[in-house]
């Protein structure tokens, strides 16, 4: 599980840490990527390995004009305001859903989806496997996109002061739009991931968002290798608490965690890490 | 190579500059001096375009600039070191010194220019690695003029390299912005250490309260009875 939960995450850190603005739509676009793997594989009988190659533009795309469009406007504005914009986005999309696609609960189908390997005796679905490593490569990739291109350090540099980056000449805010739409890409990406575990509807995406706001609360917000850490803990820590509760107290545990963290760490991992570093 | 006429700027209703002029000829080390709160940082932030100008204009080179965004003033040749710094705090010495290359025009020469930033800081070479928060203030300075350096500036604006370094470090900090203009960088540099500014400038502008109130070569503003009374305490 950790694998996605890192891949529905990052997209949310990202945001926040270059726009300071907390996406309440990133489930919207969850569900939006499972339901467009499901509707190219049914419609167009494109496999939903394959569809993360037409999310993945095709989101950021998105992303970007809504940034351009709607949530540059709001961006000075008080946090109320763009936590209004980006739920009433949410809204949106979900509505749109059910219009198009009912409320019926859908599920993706095929061999691979059913398909399982024996590893020492232990039964692993491939499903699970598989989207574990697409997490960990995205993970990776887009370390490596921060770190070593000009563009990725000019995101990460507006994310820790922007107007230093103004004096070195990065534009800011194509910067801003750029890192809104990789943002919703990643969010696509991760609907599209979990539209091969799980069977969705339009309201699908919710538990999912919040632990994601779990993660980066543990991981710091604006931090990706805290993301990966998050995520790892959180799915181990439920991974354990499903062997001493009942499961359906699984989402219980994720809230558990973010309030103890909330009060023991408000910088989140990293951010105390960093703290002790800096002395 | 810059010419600022009449330049008025404001945030929202608080005006900060009045009626500013000033000039700065290739090869200067220019010296804005005044206290703090005068407007002097304003006035730097308005050349790089990091605050928004009323009224009105700058030039540079030729180019008037006082409308053009700021990722274009930089691409011209302006590196402004911002007061207190402003490292990427959670970036390496070095990534903060990359970034500095950020414009198109000095990104192929990024490697030589990282050569030349740290054969002049030996002691910032030394920590490269090193994430730029838990560098010393005098050494994050450093950086600072550095990361300005690697865009290859026509002139590099600095507002008060000195603040909160230790006398020692302050005196190496002068002789290091004595050193860039020799090797033949236009400096335009804003200091509340008015003796030690001088002591390099070849001219300098006085700004008080949002005006520009004297202005002269060294030696005229080291004779000057106002100034040796109100800055240098004689």
């Amino acid at each position: 599980m950790a694998g996605l939960y890192a891949a529905m995450s990052y997209g949310l850190a990202l945001i926040y840490g270059v726009l300071k603005i907390i996406n309440l739509a990133n489930a919207g676009f969850l569900m939006l990527g499972a339901y467009v793997t499901w509707w190219l594989f049914t419609s167009y009988h494109i496999h939903p390995l394959l569809a993360p190659l037409l999310i993945v533009p095709a989101f950021f795309l998105f992303g970007w004009a809504l940034e351009r469009t709607l949530v540059r406007r709001v961006l000075s504005a008080e946090p109320i305001i763009s936590l209004l914009l980006l739920f009433g986005v949410w809204l949106v999309l979900q509505n749109l859903a059910y219009v198009i696609w009912t409320g019926d609960t859908r599920s993706i189908e095929t061999p691979f989806v059913e398909a399982t390997v024996n590893a020492g005796g232990l039964q692993l679905a491939v499903p699970r496997l598989y989207v574990f490593a697409m997490g960990a490569l995205v993970l990776i990739a887009l370390q490596l996109f921060l770190t070593r291109t000009y563009l990725g350090r000019a995101i990460r540099a507006t994310a820790q002061d922007r107007d230093a980056a103004r004096l070195v000449g990065v534009d800011v805010d194509r910067v801003m739009g750029i890192a809104f739409g990789i943002g919703i890409a990643l969010a696509g990406f991760g609907g599209s991931l979990l539209s091969l575990l799980f069977s969705f509807t339009p309201d699908f995406g919710r538990a999912l968002s919040l632990k994601s706001f779990c993660i980066v609360v543990l991981g710091g917000l604006d931090s990706i290798v805290g993301v990966a850490f998050g995520s790892l803990a959180l799915a181990l820590a439920e991974a354990f608490g499903v062997r001493y509760m009942p499961a359906s107290l699984q989402n219980l545990i994720s809230f558990v965690v973010l309030v103890v963290v909330l009060i023991a760490l408000p910088r989140g991992i990293v951010g105390t890490v960093r703290a002790l570093r800096r002395g | 190579m810059l010419e600022v006429t009449e330049l008025a700027v404001a945030y929202g209703d608080v005006q900060v500059l009045w009626d500013v002029s000033l000039r700065v000829e290739r090869g200067e080390i220019v010296a804005l001096l005044g206290a703090n709160g005068a407007g002097k940082t304003t006035l730097l932030r308005a050349i790089s375009r990091t605050v928004p100008v009323r009224a009105g204009t700058i030039v540079l080179e030729g180019e008037r600039i006082d409308r053009s965004p700021s990722a274009h003033v930089v691409e011209l040749g302006v590196a402004h070191v911002p007061e207190g710094r402003r490292l990427w705090p959670d970036m390496s010495v070095e990534d903060n010194l990359r970034l500095g290359a950020y414009p198109r025009r000095a990104r192929a020469g990024a490697s030589s220019a990282l050569d030349y930033v740290y054969a002049m800081f030996p002691r910032v070479a030394d920590r490269r690695r090193q994430i730029a928060g838990t560098l010393s203030g005098g050494e994050q300075q450093m950086v600072a003029i550095g990361r300005g350096l690697m865009s290859k500036p026509s002139i590099l604006m600095l507002d008060e390299p000195s603040l909160g370094l230790a006398p020692i470090v302050v005196a190496e900090m002068f002789e290091t912005v004595r050193r860039i203009n020799a090797e033949g960088t236009t400096v335009l540099l804003v200091e509340q250490n008015v003796r030690q500014a001088l002591e390099i400038a070849t001219r300098g502008y006085v700004v008080e309260t949002g005006r520009v109130v004297s202005s002269g070569t060294r030696e005229e503003l080291l004779g000057s009875d106002e100034i040796r009374k109100a800055y240098l305490g004689l």
